[in-house]
């Protein structure tokens, strides 16, 4: 019932204005909630009784008047003068009343903790069957909510996995990079060996031309004259040399 | 004010949900509070249309549901109170045929 009034409320909230025009009364519908002096009604506990049915109140009520026995003096004190004036007429049916009073007792006292027990427990199911849905649905969502946590990580792990990949391809064009470097050098060193070989070679070969080209002229422009004059200074000198030694 | 609508004091922007047990109004002392030289005024301060009497049966009816019989695990208090009641009812009207069957003719 409490739910019920609840969810109206809450429908009456939701659409005041239309709703408010619509049953005519409350006509007031601004305001800040008062939380503390109008809270939510909760469902409570069962109020407290003695003697079966009176209120607990009652007797509260008399405490601070006629202490802890008062009740009970007003009570019988009541039931006597009801009983003596015959205001309370004691027919027949009044003692079917007693029979029926002990029967009711006897039962109470017999059955009553067994039944109460079994009804307990029957509330106890009812209310987990009606809790269970809305369990399943938290616990549902729930679950989606530890897997959607795991899929971040899981999206986050991938992260780190493509950052790894940038840098793998980063080094691959490092690598490539210093292979056509050293390629190029290779290329460039191996043109410039063939330079320098080439030029050793060339020089080489015209010292070798320009050498025998010298030697040939030499040996061309020595005339007989030159060979004989030649020969006979060297043979001059050799008895200069003799005659001296 | 018709059939069927929240009393006028209720205000749903400030009350929240609507709680048929409770009065809406200015509150005034408690009944159990009242001291027996103030009953009178007391009383003349109750809203005795139809409708204010209806309404405070009806709250009364909507305490006793909230406070007996519409908690989750309730005992054999409210059906008793239920039995007494009606017993003492059924008893009051019946009262003018009872009166004969009285036993002694002197009190």
């Amino acid at each position: 019932m409490l739910s019920r009034v609840a969810l109206r409320s809450a429908a009456a909230r939701q659409s005041a204005s239309t709703a408010l025009v619509a049953r005519g009364s409350a006509t007031d519908v601004a305001g800040v909630r008062d939380e503390k002096n109008f809270p939510r009604p909760v469902r409570g506990e069962p109020g407290k009784v003695r003697l079966g049915f009176i209120p607990e109140e009652w007797f509260q009520f008399f405490h601070s008047k006629t202490g802890v026995t008062g009740p009970y003096t007003f009570g019988v004190g009541l039931a006597t003068y009801l009983c003596s004036m015959e205001i309370y007429v004691m027919e027949h049916e009044y003692y079917t009343g007693l029979s029926l009073l002990l029967m009711v007792y006897v039962a109470t006292k017999k059955f009553g903790p067994s039944v109460a027990a079994w009804l307990d427990k029957e509330v106890d199911t009812i209310e987990t069957e009606w809790n269970q849905g809305r369990q399943d649905t938290i616990d549902g969502l729930q679950q989606s909510i530890e897997e959607e946590k795991k899929a971040q990580w899981r999206a986050a792990g991938q992260e780190l996995l493509i950052q790894a990949k940038k840098e793998n391809v980063l080094l691959q064009l490092e690598a490539a990079y210093r292979e056509r470097a050293m390629q190029a050098y290779n290329e460039v060193k191996r043109r410039l060996d063939y330079q320098l070989e080439k030029n050793n070679l060339e020089r080489r070969l015209s010292q070798k031309h320009m050498v025998d080209w010298i030697v040939r002229s030499v040996t061309q422009a020595i005339t007989p004259d030159q060979e004989k004059q030649t020969l006979d200074r060297c043979i001059s000198d050799l008895s200069a040399l003799a005659a001296r030694n | 004010m018709g059939f069927g609508d929240y009393p006028k004091e209720y205000n749903p922007a400030v009350h929240g949900p609507y709680d048929p047990a409770r009065y809406y109004g200015k509150p005034d002392t408690p009944f159990g509070q009242v001291k027996i030289s103030e009953l009178g005024s007391w009383f003349a301060r109750r809203n005795k249309t139809p409708s204010g009497i209806a309404g405070a049966c009806s709250r009364a009816w909507w305490r006793w549901q909230h406070k007996y019989m519409q908690p989750k695990k309730v005992g054999m208090a409210p059906f008793f109170q239920l039995l007494v009641g009606s017993m003492t009812f059924f008893y009051v009207i019946n009262y003018g045929k009872m009166k004969h069957h009285r036993n002694y003719k002197y009190h």
